[in-house]
């Protein structure tokens, strides 16, 4: 019986890989997945000019890193001046202020050659640090770490699920296909079975691959020391552990939008529901918030991408992850999600009738 | 006594508040069956209970002693062809019928072979290695029926088998639904063709806003049909004559000689005692060309139980 279950999950795989693979309106999955690995490459590919100019500003107009890590905010702008001199760049901004008065903004550019610091004077005063490291592989590493969080987990991973997921049955439905499938000496559960792993298959091909991609690209522009002290260091770990979020990622919701194409008749609507949930589950009391996929997978990101002071409200709240579980109940939490949400989909399943009519 | 038949017990479906069928009760025998009624009458879902695609909401259904909640047993014995004109995209003909062969469990050496003759079989081995999508209507019509014959099942459920299919091809597939009959299986068959229905048929099941309306072999259909007299018609020397002697006779209604003047058209409530009464008049000296019943066929016996509701003829 076993065997049987085996071949036909294999013959369901190969079907279901060519439409989900080379499927022309499945386009778009591939767009989401690659969008950030362009951005990296971008990045990399022009992080040696940047330095280059960096290095050039700083033979100009020298600056001494001990100096510019002395500066206290409160500062007048004329005793920055003193310090460290003029800027390589400067900008002045005039606004309107009460009862007809100005503010005058000025903003400094100086740098060490490693590090832009950008200087933010109101009325003659230092108001702002800014401190942009330039090519540093730990700045990098948070970068790709929100966006890893906040647009590749919540975004592009969960809507790829939303495409290729929901199809898997609501799509044959449409296309008046999935009797075919209901007509052989085949359980429910073993089709089910053999379209979500077909489905998974092919999301974490498509994902993990963008994610293997995004961090090559983002190791790209760091050769030498950096990067052998990164591998050697908590770089493979990180790798491995961005590839696994990612698998578990498509898992996770993978098993949430199989479900709602087999309850639901139009998946925008589930979808539009998970996706409020998913973001609102800063909110919610800890007994709900295991309800949602992005709760475990938050933990198990190797890097924390912590919100930074000048992040919109919106954006703060949904990077800030409150109480992360421990790895081990993260782990064993979205698999035994996942489980749940497929025993509700078998469930369905079995009494799933061909009315195309209806669709 | 159910292990060879198809059963419907007491069985109604509704969708939502609208009927499908309602209270059918059906005992099939093997041969070929014909689902005939007009359209909405119920003949798809009934065809989709039998093969689980639909559930009862009623009723207990059965398929050579098998509940259609048994995938993995029915469909050993059940080939389906849908009224439905779709396709898993992207396959040929032949990896269509191959790649569902599949999820059988047979081998590939196995699957390949089963594929390749029910390819032969519908005349499709020339467009095997074409996509189902380039196929016109009929090729389209036959992959499907090599699909669902492919696994040699016992019950073979067709609907509307016949629609796009060129008279040669038609006439080819009705003789490979005979074969499949007269090898002792069941051939379930829908159509709108009245004297298609006519030629194929073993037996009919007349359908009509959901109810079974009338069934089992035409010519016992008809005969039950009692408030409509038989037509016979009897082609003979001497109709002036016929027609003063089969009056005699209190089952006989009405008689009138045909327009060419060479025949007797008679009414009659009881088909046997007129035969019979027919042999002794015969003996009486009436030289008797030929006797057949004109209205002892599907057309009929549709316009008599369903009427206003027009199928194809």
């Amino acid at each position: 019986m076993i065997r049987l279950w085996l071949v036909q999950i294999t013959s369901i795989l190969r079907m279901e890989m060519r439409k989900t693979f080379f499927a022309r309106r499945g386009l778009w999955v591939y767009l989401l997945a690659l969008a950030p690995v362009v951005l990296f490459a971008a990045h990399s590919a022009t992080a040696p000019r940047r330095q280059a100019r960096l290095a050039r500003f700083a033979a100009e107009h020298p600056v001494s890193k001990w100096a510019l890590l002395m500066l206290r905010l409160d500062m007048t702008r004329e005793q920055v001046l003193k310090k460290l001199g003029p800027p390589y760049a400067a900008q002045t901004q005039i606004y309107g202020g009460h009862r007809g008065q100005t503010v005058r903004h000025d903003r400094y550019y100086y740098t060490d050659g490693e590090v832009e610091q950008i200087l933010t004077f109101v009325d003659e005063r230092l108001t702002r640090i800014n401190r942009v490291e330039a090519e540093s592989l730990s700045n990098d590493s948070t970068i790709l770490a929100t966006i890893f969080q906040f647009y590749y987990l919540r975004l592009a991973v969960f809507f790829g699920c939303v495409g290729i997921f929901t199809n898997l049955f609501r799509g044959e439905m449409v296309d008046k296909s999935l009797h075919f499938y209901l007509l052989t000496p085949m359980r429910r559960e073993v089709l089910l079975i053999g379209k979500f792993l077909a489905g998974l298959i092919a999301t974490v091909v498509i994902f993990t691959s963008g994610t293997a991609l995004q961090l090559l690209a983002m190791l790209w522009q760091f050769r030498g020391p950096a990067l052998t002290e990164y591998l050697h260091g908590p770089g493979w770990g990180h790798i491995e552990a961005y590839l696994g979020v990612t698998a578990l990622a498509c898992a996770g919701y993978g098993s949430v939008f199989l479900a709602a194409g087999l309850i639901w008749r139009n998946p925008i609507i589930p979808a539009a529901v998970v996706l409020i949930w998913e973001s609102a589950n800063v909110f919610v009391p800890l007994a709900l918030k295991k309800l949602s996929v992005i709760y475990y997978l938050q933990s198990l990101c190797p890097v924390v991408a912590e919100p930074e002071n000048d992040m919109s409200l919106p954006l703060r709240l949904l990077l800030s992850a409150t109480e992360p579980p421990a790895v081990g109940f993260a782990l064993s939490g979205i698999l035994a999600l996942i489980l749940i949400l497929l025993v509700i989909a078998a469930l369905r399943a079995r009494k799933l009738e061909i009315n195309y009519s209806a669709e | 006594m159910s292990e060879g038949r198809i059963i419907f017990d007491n069985v109604s479906r509704f969708y939502g508040e609208v009927l499908g069928v309602n209270r059918v009760t059906l005992s099939i025998p093997p041969g070929i069956t014909s689902l005939v009624g007009p359209n909405g009458s119920g003949k798809t879902t009934l065809m989709n209970l039998m093969s689980g695609l639909v559930r009862p909401t009623q009723g207990k259904i059965e398929v050579l002693g098998i509940r259609p909640t048994q995938p993995e047993r029915l469909f050993r014995v059940l080939g389906y062809s849908t009224q439905f004109d779709s396709y898993v995209r992207g396959l040929t003909g032949f990896q269509f019928v191959y790649s569902f062969l599949r999820l059988f469990g047979y081998s590939s050496k196995q699957c390949r072979e089963l594929a390749t003759k029910a390819i032969d079989l519908v005349r499709m081995g020339d467009a095997a290695d074409r996509k189902v999508a380039g196929y016109s209507k009929g090729m389209r019509q036959r992959i499907k029926l090599a699909q669902a014959i492919s696994h040699d099942p016992k019950v073979l459920v067709l609907d509307e088998p016949l629609n796009g299919l060129d008279p040669l091809v038609r006439a080819e597939t009705i003789s490979l639904f005979r074969e499949f009959a007269a090898q002792g299986r069941h051939v379930i068959v829908s159509s709108h063709v009245l004297h298609e229905v006519d030629l194929i048929s073993d037996q009919v099941i007349l359908l009509s806003n959901g109810y079974v309306v009338a069934e089992g072999k035409i010519h016992g259909v008809r005969s039950e049909i009692e408030e409509h007299p038989m037509q016979i018609l009897v082609r003979c020397d001497r109709p002036g004559a016929l027609a003063s002697q089969v009056f005699a006779e209190d089952h006989v209604v009405e008689a009138k000689v045909v327009d060419d003047g060479a025949g007797l058209l008679v009414k009659t409530r009881d088909p046997d005692r007129f035969y019979r009464a027919l042999n002794r008049i015969v003996m009486g000296g009436i030289r008797i060309e030929g006797v057949a019943p004109t209205d002892d066929n599907v057309n009929s016996v549709y316009d008599y139980l369903i009427g206003n509701e027009e199928p194809t003829r």
